[in-house]
């Protein structure tokens, strides 16, 4: 525990003192702010209830910039930049164990992941101004898309992890998780669009398409302000999947 | 403080060592030593615990490195040979973050960073960052690091490499400083260091141990002592003359250094040097001779065997000289 802690502290700090984080945050609030202002003017001309509002809220493109690239530009340096320095030699022959370093750098890349949504929350509330919304702002629903949000992002970070930790090259690590990424959010869909004439037979084959869909949880559960233990199981394991594969690759030194 | 047992590594095909054994006990400073590839860092790297060995045991302070790792390595402060320190952090900040890793506890931790800094004498670029320290600065922050949490055991890979003779000398009395508290255990390639500073030396080399003694121990163990003369005589007949003498090994082969000829064009004097028995002394005996024949001499010299040509002969194989067995106290 106390390595983790460590390990989350050193982390936060390289990330806040590194520019990427920065350039990140300016790119993602110029492009969220505007896009956020054009879902706030057609709410304006054309009012209409707000019950599908976080929906369209959180499905904005800038989502895709947080949740198919951000997670792997953050996780990249990981462990392939102590790879390629060697600084991983020094950091495993200290009295710590390969798991707790994992998971203070993936906790670290969660926190700032986190981080950098907070911010967004401004945006609800501007939205709440009576010229924009024909109601109450749902809190409930945005709220569980943040949570939803976050989760999707544990997840991804993981896997930014994982292939951090099986290069020496930055530059790899990160491409191959933005493919990794868009395999697990895509490839998951068009199966369900592929086979829904069986799924609309079979019950079984639409609940197992449903399941494994991982961008369905955050669409129809968490967006509609649904937090149900399932979909934060369905994300945790997939986190904790990427996660026991990450230790695993970096204990893989000892079967060489 | 630390015991190999019959350790092997490979690496695919290669084997990186073969099978060695050996002990370390407290308070000694042991100095490993071999050439380039010979498996140094892989032995200390199995000590470390950064990858296990194929097959073989090795105990550090008592705790098995494949079981028990992070006991082991609780007890060891590690240089690795290329320090690689992160850069973005200050000297200090890294000296922190190091100590808290290792478990040095809060309130212990300043006073802990600060004994370390003044050990490994970086106090003067605490508050640079570690990417813009020089490259001797460098070695000696990952000195400090391995110094930090007070391990009993110190295991340095190649301390000096890539420091200039001024930095090198100082990183040797360090070394010599910190045996006073430490049981060491470090590598080199080079010699005059390891010879210097050890109480005790291992020979490695193509991933066997070769030797294993006290500087003095292996002295005694190489054979090479010579006899040289420098003397107004034809280089023939001054080679037939201390040939005939009792103890000269007029037969044997010379070592490749020996000097022999004459010691200038159209100089009657001439040079040779010739291998000698061991315990056999034949100084006076060549010098009554040479004066009898009524030759001048200019030298006369019994040379003695260096650790130098020890190491070369145990390295390059001429005479493989049996590991001493070596009992810990």
């Amino acid at each position: 525990m106390r390595v983790l802690l460590v390990t989350l502290k050193k982390e936060l700090m390289s990330y806040f003192f590194s520019p990427v984080a920065y350039v990140i945050a300016v790119l993602f609030y110029l492009f969220r702010g505007f896009e956020i202002s054009r879902l706030a003017w057609t709410y304006e001309q054309f009012p209409r209830a707000v019950d599908g509002f976080t929906t369209g809220y959180v499905f904005v493109a800038s989502t895709n910039f947080m949740i198919v690239l951000v997670p792997p530009i953050l996780t990249m340096r990981c462990f392939a930049e102590e790879k390629r320095t060697g600084s991983l030699e020094v950091l495993l022959t200290a009295p710590v164990r390969d798991v707790e370093i994992v998971l203070g750098k993936w906790l670290a890349a969660l926190g700032l992941f986190a981080a950098l949504w907070l911010p967004t929350a401004l945006l609800l509330w501007v939205l709440t101004w009576p010229s924009f919304l024909n109601g109450p702002l749902p809190v409930g629903p945005a709220f569980a898309s943040y949570v939803g949000l976050t989760m999707l992002g544990a997840m991804l970070l993981a896997v930014g992890c994982f292939t951090s930790s099986l290069t020496d090259n930055q530059l790899l690590a990160s491409l191959s998780a933005m493919l990794f990424n868009i395999a697990l959010l895509a490839v998951p869909n068009l199966a369900q669009q592929r086979f829904a004439d069986v799924a609309e037979e079979n019950h079984t084959v639409r609940v197992l398409l449903e399941q494994v869909n991982v961008f369905d949880h955050l669409q129809n559960w968490f967006t509609r302000g649904l937090i149900d233990t399932s979909h934060l199981v369905f994300y945790a394991s997939g986190a904790a999947f990427f996660l026991f594969l990450t230790v695993k690759s970096l204990e893989s030194r000892k079967w060489r | 403080m630390i015991r190999v047992d019959n350790l092997v590594k490979r690496f695919g095909q290669t084997t990186a060592v073969a099978g060695i054994s050996f002990a370390v006990a407290k308070g000694e400073v042991v100095g490993f030593l071999g050439p380039n590839g010979a498996g140094k860092t892989t032995t200390l790297r199995v000590l470390t615990c950064f990858h296990p060995a194929t097959s073989g045991k090795a105990q550090v302070a008592g705790y098995d490195v494949f079981e028990q790792p992070v006991e082991a390595r609780r007890h060891l402060g590690y240089l690795p040979e290329n320090v690689p320190i992160y850069g973005d952090l200050r000297v200090e900040e890294y000296l922190h973050y190091r100590a808290a890793l290792k478990g040095v506890p809060r309130r212990q931790r300043r006073a802990a960073v600060a004994m370390a800094m003044e050990r490994a004498d970086v106090l003067d670029v605490r508050r640079k960052l570690v990417a813009h320290v020089s490259r001797g600065y460098r070695q000696r922050v990952g000195l400090a690091d391995a110094l930090v949490a007070r391990p009993p055991i110190l295991v340095l890979d190649e301390p000096t490499t890539g420091l200039d003779p001024i930095q090198r000398r100082r990183m040797k009395a360090l070394v010599r400083e910190l045996a006073q508290e430490h049981t060491i255990l470090f590598s080199s390639h080079i010699l005059s260091e390891v010879q210097d500073v050890s109480t005790r030396i291992l020979v490695i080399h193509q991933g066997t141990l070769r030797a294993d003694g006290t500087p003095e121990a292996l002295l005694r163990q190489s054979r090479g002592r010579r006899l040289v003369v420098t003397a107004a005589l034809p280089e023939a007949e001054l080679r037939a003359l201390l040939g005939g003498l009792d103890g000269v090994l007029a037969d044997a082969v010379p070592p490749a250094a020996a000097r022999s000829g004459p010691v200038a064009e159209g100089d009657r004097f001439a040079t040779v040097e010739l291998p000698v028995a061991e315990n056999a002394d034949p100084r006076d005996a060549a010098f009554a001779a040479l004066r009898a024949r009524g030759a001048a001499v200019r030298e006369l010299q019994l040379r003695l065997p260096t650790l130098e040509e020890f190491f070369l002969q145990v390295t390059e194989g001429v005479e493989a000289v049996p590991a001493e067995e070596h009992q810990p106290a």
